[in-house]
């Protein structure tokens, strides 16, 4: 199952000391089912709003957003939420936790057993099943958050930064693993990250914003190959052209801070 | 080495290492028993000092007297009863109207900061109160400790869910929960440890509420403290008062060992809050 997501001339602002701070502007995106979308810009663009508004966390300053043209009026089982921090619940076990979101949404306990243990067992942790939150590794924490979220088998899949946190490593491996459970759902993903390779690797398209307020300034479709690694070749060349969007737009800022660039706060 | 051997020395370090997680119980109930002795030592000296007060000895006859006639398992039946009672009652009621407080801020900014000050003052003042209007029986006690213990579970279940990660309840409504399975699912859970450390210290203003209440009127008592101290207070002798004490006191190290420090260690330990990496 996946579905749409449409989102239009969308605005948020955040009240400041003095006076409310945009945080996006203007945004336009349409987003056809099924499709892995992400979204790259420097820190503070935001990136997470804009997943919040999908959410259904927040709603919007101005415009508005919709999945499959029926529009958001809060938080559903159908848009689930992959966080930076695993946001596990660490009194219930690694089963538990996976079964969380269908047991409240009354999925009989045989059934929910199955779909569980099948997710468990396609992030490979099925011997983990029993342990708490604060017994696995890092890695292994994200793959269960993983799971959580697919075995909810939600329309769309937002997706905050989830891999920023972990190893080189295990984040290699999880953008695979990740690009084969997707295949395997056909559901609609939106990823947020600040990595642009990592954006390239995954999506099927790299949107790319700037900050202060958020804005597309670029929309890169990707039609490489998959499974795709960051090391690719045609990844980082493609990566470089991202890059330079930004760079024009005086985002992801080397140089010092400048006022109305990245990195620089005005408040 | 064969492979065997590597097997065998595997085998060998987990038990070790296994063996080493577990403390034997004489390394947990040594120091409770040592530290014990001391503090009786020390009564026995000071008790030398002042002649007024009883030696652990002169108490310990005493305590044998009270378990022949059986007054002290009457007293020590009716103050499990009694306190088991009221504070369920407290516990329940302070928790349910803590989450409540915790979830509507409308409530908590109404409420909060009279019930702060109701947690400042001492309960017991409360105690001639119910003595005139619901009467001086053991009930019109039961409803000040109930009632006293109150303020402080319900203000400390309100700021345990108010210290819940803001992350998890999001997490939670994401995977599609409702306002009543987030309370009861997520944020109780998450607030269980705080909400344990105000359940103490509503056991603790119970208890002193209950002898306040003794103290106040023998004809209130229900748990026979308050006769001990009439009787105390009448010949001057304080041998029964002490051996009261010391049951009073085994009482209370033994709801908090059995009871509170349990319960908080598990809690602990299921949340990932005690270093398993080092010996503890």
């Amino acid at each position: 199952m996946s579905a749409s997501v449409t989102i239009t001339d969308v605005a948020q602002a955040f009240p400041g000391r003095a006076k409310a701070r945009l945080a996006l502007d203007g945004i336009d995106l349409d987003i056809a089912p099924g499709q892995f979308v992400c979204v790259v810009g420097p820190s503070g663009c935001g990136k997470s709003t804009l997943l919040d508004l999908v959410a259904g966390h927040t709603r919007p300053a101005r415009g508005s957003v919709t999945v499959d043209s029926a529009r958001i009026s809060g938080p559903g089982p159908d848009r689930v939420m992959v966080f930076q921090d695993h946001a596990l619940f660490p009194w219930l076990s690694v089963e538990d936790n996976v079964g969380f979101g269908l047991k409240h949404s009354g999925v009989p306990e045989a059934e929910r057993r199955a779909t569980v243990a099948t997710w468990l067992d396609k992030v490979g942790l099925t011997d983990a099943a029993a342990l708490h939150p604060h017994q696995l590794s890092g890695g292994m924490r994200q793959r269960a958050a993983l799971a959580r979220a697919f075995a909810m088998r939600p329309k769309v899949l937002l997706m905050d930064e989830p891999f920023s946190a972990l190893d080189a490593p295990s984040r290699d491996r999880l953008h695979v693993e990740l690009q084969q459970l997707w295949a395997d759902t056909d559901t609609t993903i939106i990823f947020v990250t600040h990595n642009v390779r990592e954006a390239i690797a995954l999506g099927d398209r790299v949107i790319v914003l700037s900050s202060g307020p958020g804005r597309i300034i670029g929309d890169v479709p990707v039609t490489l190959n998959r499974p795709r690694v960051v090391e690719s070749e045609r990844v980082v060349a493609l990566a470089h052209r991202v890059r330079g969007l930004l760079d024009e737009a005086d985002q992801l800022g080397i140089t010092t801070p400048r006022e109305g660039g990245d990195s620089y706060v005005s408040i | 080495m064969s492979a065997s051997d590597v097997s065998a020395t595997v085998d060998t370090t987990a038990q070790a290492v296994q063996a080493r997680s577990r403390a034997p119980w004489w390394k947990t109930a040594g120091p409770i028993v040592i530290t014990g002795i001391v503090l009786l030592v020390l009564w026995a000296v000071f008790a030398i000092f002042a002649d007024a007060l009883p030696g652990p000895a002169d108490t310990a006859a005493e305590l044998g007297r009270m378990t022949a006639d059986g007054e002290l398992w009457s007293i020590f039946g009716r103050i499990t009863l009694f306190m088991g009672t009221c504070f369920a009652i407290a516990a329940v009621g302070g928790v349910a109207l803590g989450l409540l407080l915790g979830s509507n801020s409308f409530l908590d900014r109404g409420l909060s900061p009279y019930l702060a000050a109701l947690q400042g003052m001492p309960t017991s003042m409360w105690i001639p109160v119910a003595a005139v209007l619901l009467g001086t029986s053991p009930w019109s006690l039961a409803a000040v400790v109930s009632i006293g213990a109150m303020p402080a579970i319900m203000l400390g279940t309100r700021s345990a869910v108010k210290n819940v990660p803001p992350l998890l309840v999001r997490a939670g409504r994401t995977f599609g929960a409702d306002r009543g399975t987030l309370l009861r699912h997520v944020v109780l859970p998450a607030a269980l440890p705080g909400i344990f450390t105000g359940l103490e210290l509503g056991w603790s203003i119970a208890f002193r509420c209950l002898v306040a209440g003794e103290i106040f009127s023998g004809a209130l008592s229900g748990t026979g403290i308050g006769d001990v101290i009439d009787r105390s207070r009448a010949t001057g002798d304080l041998t029964e008062m002490m051996a009261t004490i010391m049951i009073v006191l085994t009482f209370t190290l033994l709801v908090d060992r059995l009871v509170f420090a349990k319960v908080q260690h598990k809690l602990r330990v299921s949340r990932g809050l005690v270093d398993t990496g080092l010996p503890h």
